[in-house]
C-alpha cells in the first residue's frame, strides 16, 4: 500500500525545503519535480477554467448599433464560469480568449465594415476593424487576446460591430461550428 | 422600426453614410432587453440629440 501523508491538524499540510531552498517530488529514478521558489497557487487542469460557447440561432446587428453578441449553447464550461454570455472566471490569472464570427445576409458588391470586439468589464479591450466589398454573402473573421482577470470580478464580452454603404442589417450565424466564443487559463496569477 | 442609429441620421442627415465609432459616436446593445443607447458622443461639430429629439421621431 502506498505511504500517506495526512495533516493532523486543521492547518494543512505544508512541505518545507531546507536551507538549501530546493524541494522536489519523485515519481520515479530520475523523475524530479522541482516546486519553483515562488508564491502562488499551483495550476493544473482541474482548476484552471475553460470554456466554449456557440449560438443556436442568428442574431440581427443593426447599422452602426455595437451589439453584445450573445450564446446560448455552451460546448464546455468546466467551472461554471460562463453565464448570460459573460465569462466571469474564478481562479485570478492571464487568460487566452477566442472569439469568431461569421457575418452573413451580406450583399455582393456592397462595402461593409466589420469589426469584433473583446471587452473586459464593460470596456472595449481589444478590437481591429475589417473593410470588404462583399463577394460572397458571408465573411468571417476571428480575434484572439490575452486578458488578466482577478479571479472574482473581472469579466469578458464579446461585441460585434458594422457599418455598410446601405444601412442594412448583418447576421451573426447561429450555428455549432460558425460564431463561437471561448477561453481559457494559461498562467496563473 | 427605426433604430437608434436611424434616428440620429434623421435628426443629423450629413451623417448618413458614416461610420459612427470613427467619428465618435458609439450607439450600443448590450442584448439585455434594455435595447439602443449612447454609450458615447463625441462628435465635434453636433451636440448629442436630446431624449425629446429622438422620442419624436416614430
Amino acid at each position: 500500500m502506498a505511504s500517506i501523508i495526512t495533516a493532523t491538524t486543521t492547518s494543512g499540510l505544508t512541505h518545507s525545503a531546507d536551507n538549501s531552498g530546493v524541494l522536489q517530488l519523485a515519481s520515479g529514478t530520475g523523475n524530479l519535480v522541482t516546486v519553483p521558489s515562488v508564491t502562488g497557487t499551483a495550476m493544473v487542469s482541474g482548476n484552471m477554467p475553460a470554456f466554449r460557447a456557440t449560438k443556436s440561432s442568428s442574431q440581427t446587428i443593426s447599422n452602426n448599433t455595437l451589439t453584445k453578441v450573445t450564446f446560448d449553447t455552451e460546448t464546455f464550461d468546466t467551472a461554471n464560469c460562463f453565464a448570460s454570455s459573460t465569462f466571469t472566471p474564478n481562479v485570478a490569472g492571464y487568460y487566452q480568449v477566442n472569439y469568431s464570427y461569421s457575418a452573413q445576409s451580406l450583399t455582393t458588391g456592397r462595402n461593409y465594415a466589420m469589426s469584433g470586439y473583446i471587452f473586459k468589464n464593460s470596456n472595449i479591450y481589444t478590437t481591429f476593424e475589417h473593410n470588404i466589398t462583399s463577394a460572397a454573402d458571408q465573411y468571417g473573421n476571428t480575434y484572439v487576446a490575452l486578458v488578466y482577470c482577478n479571479g472574482s470580478t473581472d469579466n469578458i464580452e464579446v461585441y460585434f460591430y458594422q457599418n455598410n454603404s446601405s444601412s442594412g442589417t448583418v447576421l451573426l450565424a447561429g450555428s455549432s461550428s460558425t460564431t463561437q466564443f471561448s477561453a481559457v487559463l494559461v498562467r496563473g496569477a | 422600426m427605426m433604430t437608434l442609429a436611424d434616428k440620429i441620421v434623421e435628426i443629423y442627415p450629413e451623417l448618413n453614410g458614416t461610420n459612427f465609432i470613427k467619428i465618435g459616436i458609439i450607439v450600443q446593445n448590450d442584448s439585455d432587453g434594455k435595447g439602443d443607447y449612447i454609450k458615447n458622443w463625441s462628435h465635434p461639430d453636433f451636440p448629442q440629440p436630446t431624449k425629446e429629439q429622438l422620442d419624436a421621431i416614430k
